[in-house]
């Protein structure tokens, strides 16, 4: 009876509990509003901003740039029409001119075969006005329809003109605007890590003997130094780096700087753990055995405890260098500067395939360096 | 002359390493310390030049209070003590010049040793230390490329870098091929005869035999014996060491 009665309370406590974990992935998946559907619904609509990402803006031709211009009034009589020319390239509409509504043929003869064409209205103001993309065929020869509004209408004697321009490609393959600066950009990326690196290496190296407490537990103020600096590096550590960023881009501003900062302390931090362990896990028989001599404490960790620590020192600083490539990656994104800075701001104003080459620009340095990280560190090791 | 007196030592986790410990070393003896492993033999050692605090007790060496020193005095005094060690505490990374140089510490200045500089002399006097036991030209090898007897002897150079009126050795064989303990204690012999106190722990019996003027034994942290090493039979032997202990031969081999 008894026993039967046991297991029933546990059967309760049990059920409780699978309960309480059900509720809590229930309402887990609610509020974070999983919805796997989404995932290939969505797929038509963004195919376009995926495909650019997927295409990114690398190179560019230098171009022969032309342009065929005619005067086109608006309404009628309102300004003299171009008197056509019979033999060169030209372009011509069906009609010599139109009232705002209206839609003409624009076309165009004795062009280069095979180009894209783009059609444009050339306005009083002087700006221009893009209509449409056409393309010539074999002979050289396009016609297109172009929509005539009140925008083209004559205003002050002056006429709009329909123009037609070609960009003829020649030459070989010149990187594009985008790729150089994405070139430039994650130049700065790499020279942030390497700079927080280096200053947080800096930094750590010597706090992390007093953070070490094979090195610092032999007396009582050894112990309570030991103990502050571990909780400063603990304290430091917790922050991260995107939030450090943030405040330090609010700090000196937005840009590489605001990086730099943010990226030293937490490598200060984190390398301070990583090199203090290292300390910690040394052999302390050349210690005892320098110590013996009457070395001065100075003296007992430059010859006993650096010839040890140097390799997972080095070790410890170039996977860091890597992790600091990672992090300054994103960092632009808060205003820590870069290629992430980059990268946002041509989301932001929908380049895509600009996007796409500095995404590429990420993956492709990031892979190197994971790469340079794991050969050094595998030559000192 | 080394005066040990009342020498306790009682660890954090309660371990009473040492319990009330007295004798006295005069000078030029070789005073071997036998016992068991885990009896405080090192601890012992190590409270003579302080690498272990004693809780207990002090240890007086021609009139100086060592365990009083303060950590100057401690430092001038330790110049003068070497020790040998059973893992021999090279710094493998570092070349058997450096480590051999580096028991010259106490006597440099510490800015231009930190850099690294030596002087002429302090350089040729490691070579000497190197000719002398017998590795001179593994001077630039690094440490680690040593075997275990060659590694000894770069702790022993180390030593005589000190100019040491006292070596202790804290089972400098235990960790070497049997056939090589002699070439070790041999080196420690000399330096005996050349005037140098020497404290030495040792396990095997034919070893203390062969080069101890004096024997300590120490059972579960207490000096359970003090005299000649020929007082020191089978039933001596087998009361230190318990009754289940057999005893072994450092060596078959007759030294030549």
């Amino acid at each position: 009876m008894d026993a039967r009665r046991f297991n029933l309370r546990r059967w309760f406590v049990t059920g409780f509990l699978l309960l309480l974990v059900a509720a809590a992935y229930g309402i887990g998946y609610r509020e974070t509003e999983i919805n796997p559907v989404k995932l290939i619904t969505s797929l038509g609509k963004s195919q376009a901003i995926l495909n650019d990402l997927l295409h990114p803006d690398l190179f560019t031709h230098q171009t022969h740039d032309t342009t065929l211009d005619i005067v086109f009034p608006v309404p009628c009589g309102s300004a003299q029409p171009t008197q056509l020319p019979d033999n060169q390239a030209h372009i011509f509409a069906n009609v010599a001119c139109a009232n705002p509504g209206d839609t003409v043929s624009v076309s165009g003869t004795g062009m280069q075969p095979d180009t894209d064409v783009k059609i444009q209205w050339l306005l009083p103001n002087g700006n221009a006005l893009f209509s449409k993309l056409a393309r010539t065929d074999a002979h050289g020869n396009f016609t297109a329809q172009v929509q005539v509004r009140p925008i083209n209408t004559t205003t002050g004697g002056i006429p709009s003109h329909l123009q037609a321009l070609t960009a003829v490609p020649f030459g070989g393959l010149l990187p594009s605007q985008a790729l150089k600066d994405v070139i430039n950009n994650i130049i700065v990326t790499v020279f942030i890590a390497l700079l927080a690196t280096t200053a947080g290496t800096i930094i750590a190296a010597p706090i992390s003997f007093l953070a070490a407490r094979n090195i610092m537990g032999h007396s009582r103020l050894g112990t309570s130094i030991y103990v502050i600096v571990r909780s400063i590096l603990n304290i430091t550590r917790s922050y991260d780096s995107l939030v450090l960023a943030t405040v330090f881009a609010l700090w000196v501003g937005f840009g590489a700087f605001a990086g730099v900062l943010a990226l030293t302390v937490i490598t200060m931090a984190s390398l301070g753990k990583l090199f203090s362990e290292a300390v910690e896990s040394i052999d302390p028989g050349p210690l005892e055995a320098v110590s013996a001599t009457g070395a001065r404490p100075i003296q007992v960790v430059v010859f006993s405890v650096v010839p040890q620590i140097i390799p997972d020192f080095i070790s410890y600083i170039i996977y860091h260098w890597d992790i600091n490539v990672r992090i300054s990656t994103i960092l632009g994104f808060v205003g820590g500067g870069g290629i992430g800075f980059y990268l946002s701001q041509r989301i932001n104003v929908l380049e895509y395939q600009k996007a796409g080459t500095a995404i590429w620009a990420i993956v492709l340095v990031v892979w190197a360096m994971d790469f340079f990280s794991a050969e050094v560190r595998k030559r000192y090791t | 002359m080394l005066q040990i007196e009342h020498l306790t030592k009682v660890y954090p986790n309660g371990t009473v390493a040492l319990k009330d410990v007295t004798f006295t070393v005069q000078d030029g003896e070789f005073l071997v310390i036998i016992g068991l492993s885990g009896s405080g033999k090192s601890t012992l050692l190590r409270c003579i030049n302080r690498l272990i605090e004693p809780t207990e007790g002090r240890v007086l060496w021609d009139g100086a209070n060592i365990t009083r020193a303060s950590p100057a005095e401690l430092r001038q005094l330790r110049r003068h003590v070497g020790m040998v060690f059973q893992q021999f505490n090279v710094v493998k990374r570092s070349s058997v010049m450096t480590n051999v140089l580096s028991g010259r510490l106490g006597y440099v200045n510490s800015f231009s040793s930190v850099l690294g500089l030596w002087s002429k002399s302090d350089r040729e006097r490691a070579l000497k230390a190197l000719e002398r036991v017998g590795i001179a030209d593994k001077a630039d090898n690094r440490a680690d490329a040593l075997s275990g007897g060659q590694q000894q002897r770069v702790g022993i150079a180390r030593t005589l870098m000190q100019e040491p009126k006292l070596i202790l050795a804290d089972e400098p064989v235990a960790s070497l091929d049997p056939v090589l303990s002699h070439s070790i204690l041999r080196y420690l012999e000399q330096l005996n005869k050349e005037g140098i106190t020497v404290l030495c722990s040792l396990h095997f019996l034919d070893l203390v035999h062969r080069y101890a003027t004096r024997v300590i034994a120490l059972k579960e942290g207490v000096k359970v014996f003090e005299g000649l090493p020929k007082e020191i039979d089978r039933a001596k032997f087998k009361e230190i060491y318990g009754e289940e202990a057999q005893e072994v031969r450092a060596t078959t081999v007759e030294e030549g």
